[in-house]
């Protein structure tokens, strides 16, 4: 039976997987200069560290005004998903700009 | 096309010359004649399909006595959006449920249909949020108007008539990037969702990625419910009754 599972998981994994046999083998492609992979880099893990930041805050004190009164959690729910929603999606307009320009 | 899903070619076998020849007389020319439907636009058909079927089978069993399994289901979803809306929108929420949640179970479907193998999320594609997006704002703002009347246009101009001008620049532009963010934050997250799980089977090809796919398995249920909810905010905002 665990033979059977984990033979499985191997098949779902590669049928998952199919556009990564497509891949082309080699590192970035000719033709760009090097400042384009550190710019992404860059501004990637500004994008996402900053926000890693305010969505940190933001989890801190809605654990706080959970502890205070555990009573108010749809509310507190709310606010907390739309919150990180907004958040988020500032580092995902950096990562489509990024995806575009490259 | 090259590469293209199973189903994209099934569509396109029944349905590809038809559209071809449509697209031809409206003055588009599709780039692969042959298969003018790509594959997140075959995957929309599905998914519509897999809806229809789904709440054909629902439609079909329902009882007050004895619900079936699937009726729990639907309900369970359709109380937990009507307590979102109750407590968002305030009085006469029941009116905007039917939209919220058709909206909501197209885009759950789209983004777990990328989990199952041989498909793909609509949703990666940015088209498909863009127009449930556009839908959304058309709808807010039809209902707005429909509420408020001609006194729509005092959400605009705000309390002071000497900042008129500035307070509509303003709401103009945010209700703009309303469309794009909704757009954005949906296509994105599916996109780099796929992308992660890729890039960690390129450096591990296995039981690795699994981990990825169950991360992508929650973001595709809180885009959803984020989707719902911003939607349910949007109309609350556009009929609130005082601003």
């Amino acid at each position: 039976m665990k033979k059977y599972s984990i033979l499985f998981v191997v098949i779902a994994i590669l049928l998952i997987a199919a556009p990564a046999y497509a891949q082309a083998p080699g590192g970035a492609p000719a033709g760009r200069p090097w400042s384009v992979a550190l710019g992404v880099g860059l501004g990637m893990g500004l994008a996402a560290g900053l926000a890693g930041l305010g969505q940190g805050k933001v989890a801190g004190s809605v654990a706080e005004a959970l502890a205070r009164n555990p009573g108010a959690r749809p509310g507190i729910q709310l606010a907390l998903f739309i919150g990180l929603a907004f958040i988020e999606s500032l580092v995902l307009f950096t990562f489509v700009l990024l995806f575009i320009r490259t | 096309m090259a590469t293209e899903l199973w189903f994209t070619e099934v569509v396109n076998k029944a349905l590809g010359p038809a559209t071809t020849a449509v697209l031809e007389k409206l003055g588009i020319h599709p780039a692969h004649p042959g298969s003018p439907i790509n594959d997140a636009v075959a995957m929309e058909i599905l998914v519509v399909l897999l809806l229809i079927l789904f709440f054909l089978a629902v439609r079909a069993t329902l009882s007050v006595d004895k619900p079936s399994s699937l009726q729990h289901l639907v309900e369970i979803g359709q109380g937990f959006v009507e307590e979102q809306a109750r407590g968002v929108i305030g009085h006469h929420y029941e009116r905007y449920i039917p939209y919220a949640m058709t909206v909501g179970f197209f885009i759950l479907l789209s983004n777990l249909l990328g989990l199952v193998p041989g498909f793909e999320s609509p949703t990666a594609n940015p088209s498909v949020p863009l127009g449930c997006a556009v839908l959304t704002f058309i709808y807010y703002h039809y209902h707005g108007i429909r509420h408020h009347g001609a006194h729509y246009y005092k959400q605009f101009v705000g309390p002071v008539w000497a900042l008129a001008p500035l307070m509509v620049l303003i709401e103009v532009v945010s209700h703009l990037a309303r469309i794009l963010s909704l757009t954005v934050r949906l296509y994105a997250n599916m996109f780099a969702g796929d992308l992660v799980t890729m890039a960690f089977f390129s450096l591990v090809p296995v039981v690795v990625p699994v981990i990825f796919l169950g991360l992508h398995l929650g973001v595709a249920l809180v885009q959803t419910f984020i989707f719902v909810m911003l939607t349910l905010v949007y109309l609350g905002l556009a009929v609130s009754e005082e601003h």
